[in-house]
């Protein structure tokens, strides 16, 4: 009996994972159902399991440390090894064997964002404090979210921390791969990603993604690396008084909480202390914030499936939201929760930006 | 049903920009990642579905470097149940000779077959030849473009080609036959890591192409490698409403999409 | 004396306009050029090459690639072997062209999309077409070609004299493969990964009262309409339409993206697209940076126009 199997015989049942769910009511997904089903040893329809968009409210929430987020996980491992996998996570997973990013990219590309910077970055081994500056894929090849990793980068230098990075010799983390369901690739590209940290000796991560940061620190062993995300080390330089912000930046700014920064990580502060110290700018939040900030729907492998059915998008809901109050900037620091909110929100002309950003735009 | 598909693993050029060295004697691919050429995939789940559904067995083949067992394995993934590598040292830039190669091989290890399938052509070479010259010279019936295999008999099998614009010919051929298998024949299914893994398990057979030789030189050479005549950047069409519709319907017109 | 053998392909009673790239192949490499019909009543110019052989068997005989080797044997025997054997770069000529050199045992070089006759080359495509292999025979002696459509037709000049008729005939056909019959396309369910063009709308044409304009528009372009996935949340096209990472991946002759600004999951769901053209407001849309053609300006009003165009 697997350990997920004997944990979901402890649940009771008190639906409070369908509750956090934010593909609840909307959708046919229904969490405490599957953990109903998986208590009889009932099927779970096929197509169901891919709702999920990893949020980790449910097992957050659960009384009983049943891990709903982990028995979806293994519904889709059944399905992966099946080769049941809807056509378009088929292709991301290939992509991703091939390539090593989900998006088919050439992997001799990855390293291109930090050859066009104006500041010269080094390889991480030709630092001396080993410090890697990791790129989520997406920011590694798509030109709206290559200003996240070049923005830090100057942020960082301007703080005086010396990072190097990999360049193609970066892998995907495999936090969206594991999350699908491809356990096989998931150790695939743990085991190359490790072997090269050991290699130049990397003693610290700095993530740009939360997702990267997420599996890093929790999912890829015992490294004896500190992994963190970038807010943690620029909220440290603000308040060290190494950045100092200038300017003005007169905006009413309404911060959305990334589900794998903030719930899953307890990283809410920092990225607000970041804000808060950007001269004019005036912070909002949203009703749903922190721990129940509502999930961008961007995670879980759906930045490459989409349920047939319409339904409200959460995205759309988060936008409403901060127009209601009055904001004219929704900031954010995750590249899947700028990707996914920018669509609805350019359509009512409400800015989205990344935290560096805003960050950039005040630092001289 | 016997099949055997013959499988390539060719580099994945699609996203890679590729140069040309050493004067043009050489194309680099020292960091172009390799993949199963996807007509192969194609072809491999076709072959595999048939085998299914009728009883039988597929049987992978490749030629080519000791890497190229990546591809049986992938193939044994899927649901072939042997691999046979011909392991050669230096690609061939010949569909005939490859073709040779292949034959020779066929005829020494005396496989039986009911079907040979290929991909209509790889995504390195593009030939898109060996098929049809394996299969004259065997003396068997050939059809390439297959995009749909309707019945199949012990005898022979109906399937679909595909040809221009959206049009199919429907066309009966005697078994045993060469197929050329086109992409979106299917939809081949998702194959694991951990599922290539388990396919280790399952012995690939490996043979030396020096074995099977005979009468398999290259009959074409490359002078040189070189570059097509490059596009820039988007062209801009400029001008009043008029022109640019003109000069639009143009374009679609010389692509061959609008009459 | 040297000719060329030139492989017509003729379908439903068309000679195909791609055979004016054999005849200019031929043209080009200053051959004389023999060509090989099916019987039918269809019309070949007149002045386009030196000798027509009507062969009597009816084009579907003609296009088996088992028929064409005997029909190919024959005409061996009647004038001798040609310098090159010539056959279009189509779903049958790439058939006949790889069972022809297998069986007489020939170099085939296909796809051949330019030559230099001076250094006695070829040009044909590698890696995704992006190298050229400048390939030749190895030796002396027959080979066979394909050549790609749109490559050599300009070539194709008018003879100062008609062509000589010929006839071949008591074929006997050994069996082995038959056609069957011709399958149209079904018009069911859309599958947009098999349009040759498709004309992709993005959230910029503004409201869902413009997609019946688009759809006259596409009818009378003969494209399939498709859409970025904003279209598709708002349900102004079905799901099927969907062009993305979340969507479908196509790679159509001509994509026609209006008012789609280029976000990264729809370009990496088109961006292999053989010809993209781009329409679009903003002469900043990220869109542009993937197109081989753009037009800035408003989607909508082009569309009207080329509606406008194309009635009259």
């Amino acid at each position: 009996m697997s350990v997920n199997t004997a944990r979901v015989l402890t649940c009771i049942q008190c639906g409070k994972c369908t509750g956090s769910c934010p593909e609840s009511g909307k959708t046919p997904f229904n969490v405490r159902m599957i953990m109903r089903k998986k208590q009889f040893g009932r099927a779970v329809e096929e197509a169901i399991p891919w709702y999920c968009t990893s949020c980790g409210a449910c097992t957050l929430r659960c009384p009983r440390d049943v891990k709903p987020s982990e028995v979806i996980i293994d519904l889709r491992s059944a399905l992966v090894e099946d080769g049941q996998v809807p056509n378009s996570i088929q292709k991301a997973l290939e992509n991703t064997f091939v390539q090593k990013n989900p998006w088919g990219r050439s992997r001799a590309k990855r390293g291109e964002w930090s050859e066009k910077l104006d500041i010269e970055i080094p390889h991480v081994s030709e630092t001396q404090s080993k410090r890697l500056l990791l790129t989520c894929c997406i920011q590694a090849y798509d030109p709206r979210c290559m200003v996240i990793p070049a923005n830090v980068a100057r942020i960082l230098r301007k703080g005086g921390l010396e990072f190097g990075v990999l360049g193609e010799e970066e892998a995907c983390c495999g936090n969206e791969i594991r999350r699908i369901g491809e356990t096989g690739l998931f150790e695939e590209l743990m085991e190359e990603n490790i072997a090269t940290f050991r290699e130049y000796g990397v003693r610290e991560i700095i993530a740009l993604s939360p997702h990267c940061m997420n599996t890093l620190r929790k999912e890829y062993g015992n490294l004896g690396i500190k992994v963190s995300h970038y807010s943690e080390s620029v909220a440290a330089m603000i308040s060290q008084g190494v950045l100092k912000p200038e300017g003005s930046y007169d905006k009413k700014v309404i911060y959305h909480d990334p589900c794998f920064l903030g719930k899953q990580n307890g990283v809410f502060d920092e990225p607000r202390s970041i804000l808060k110290a950007v001269p004019g700018l005036e912070m909002l939040e949203f009703s749903r914030s922190r721990e129940t900030s509502l999930c961008c729907e961007g995670g879980g492998g759906r930045m490459f499936y989409e349920a047939e059915g319409t339904y409200e998008r959460n995205s759309v809901v988060r936008v409403n939201e901060a127009i209601e109050r009055g904001a004219d900037v929704l900031a954010t620091s995750c590249p899947f929760c700028v990707m996914t909110l920018e669509d609805p929100a350019t359509e009512k002309g409400l800015a989205v930006k990344e935290v560096s950003e805003i960050l950039m735009e005040v630092l001289g | 049903m016997n099949i055997l598909v013959f499988t390539k693993r060719v580099p994945a050029t699609q996203e890679e920009e590729i140069r040309v060295i050493d004067d043009g004697k050489k194309v680099d691919l020292s960091k172009v990642p390799f993949k199963l050429n996807d007509w192969d995939n194609y072809a491999v789940e076709e072959a595999v579905r048939i085998a299914e559904k009728a009883g039988g067995s597929v049987a992978a083949v490749s030629m080519g470097d000791a890497e190229s067992d990546e591809v049986l394995r992938r193939a044994i993934a899927m649901g072939a149940s042997d691999g046979f590598l011909i392991e050669a040292a230096t690609e061939r830039q010949d569909p005939n000779g490859r073709a040779t190669l292949a034959l020779n091989f066929l005829r020494k290890q005396a496989l039986p077959f009911d079907a040979i399938f290929t991909g209509v052509q790889a995504e390195d070479d593009q030939f898109g030849s060996m098929g049809g010259i394996l299969a004259a010279k065997l003396g068997l019936p050939f059809a390439s473009m297959v995009i749909g295999i309707d019945t199949f008999e012990k005898d022979h099998v109906i399937v679909r080609r595909e040809l221009e614009g959206g049009l199919q010919e429907r066309v009966k051929v005697s078994l045993p036959c060469v197929l050329a298998i086109q992409s979106g024949i299917n939809e081949p299914r998702y194959v694991s890591i951990m599922g290539i893994r388990k396919a280790s398990k399952v012995e690939r057979k490996v043979f030396k192409a020096a074995d099977f030789q005979e009468g398999a030189e290259n009959m074409i050479e490359v002078e040189r490698w070189t570059y097509p005549p490059t596009r820039g950047g988007a062209t801009m069409i400029q001008g009043d409403a008029d022109n640019i519709c003109k000069e639009l319907l143009g374009i679609l017109k010389e692509k061959g999409v609008f009459q | 004396m040297s000719h060329a053998l030139i492989i017509a392909e003729v379908r439903r009673g068309q000679f195909e306009e791609r055979n004016l790239d054999s005849i200019g192949f031929c043209s080009l490499l200053g051959k004389q050029a023999v060509l090989l019909a099916p019987a039918g009543e269809y019309a070949i110019g007149e002045k386009s090459v030196d000798t027509v052989v009507r062969v009597a068997a009816e084009e579907s005989l003609f296009l088996n690639p088992l028929n064409m080797i005997t029909i190919i044997g024959k005409e061996f025997e009647t004038r001798g072997k040609p310098d090159v054997i010539v056959f279009t770069s189509s779903s049958s000529g790439s058939e006949l062209a790889a069972y022809t050199a297998g069986h007489f045992n020939l170099p085939i070089i296909t796809d051949v999309s330019g030559l230099d006759k001076e250094r006695s080359i070829f040009y044909k495509s590698y890696y995704s077409d992006k190298i050229f292999g400048e390939f030749r025979p190895a030796a002396g002696g027959p080979f066979v070609v394909t050549v790609r459509s749109g490559s050599f037709k300009e070539h194709a000049v008018e003879k100062p004299a008609a062509a000589g008729v010929e006839t071949m005939e008591g074929l006997a056909f050994a069996g082995g493969r038959a056609f069957m019959e011709y399958v149209e396309e079904e018009k069911g369910e859309i599958d947009i990964t098999k349009a040759d063009f498709l004309l992709s709308v993005g959230r910029g044409i503004g409201s869902k009262d413009e997609i019946p304009a688009y759809e006259a528009l596409a009818e009378g372009l003969k494209a399939v309409i498709s859409g970025s996935r904003p279209v598709i949340d708002k349900q102004w096209l079905p799901k099927a339409r969907q062009v993305g990472t979340s969507g479908k991946t196509v790679k159509p002759k001509v994509y026609l993206a209006m008012a789609i600004s280029g976000a990264f999951q729809h370009i990496a769901g088109m961006k292999d697209s053989d010809c993209i053209i781009a329409v679009n407001k903003n002469a900043e849309a990220p869109i542009f940076q993937h197109a081989h053609y753009g037009i800035v300006g408003d989607a909508n009003k082009l569309r009207d126009k080329l509606r406008e165009i194309l009635k009259g």
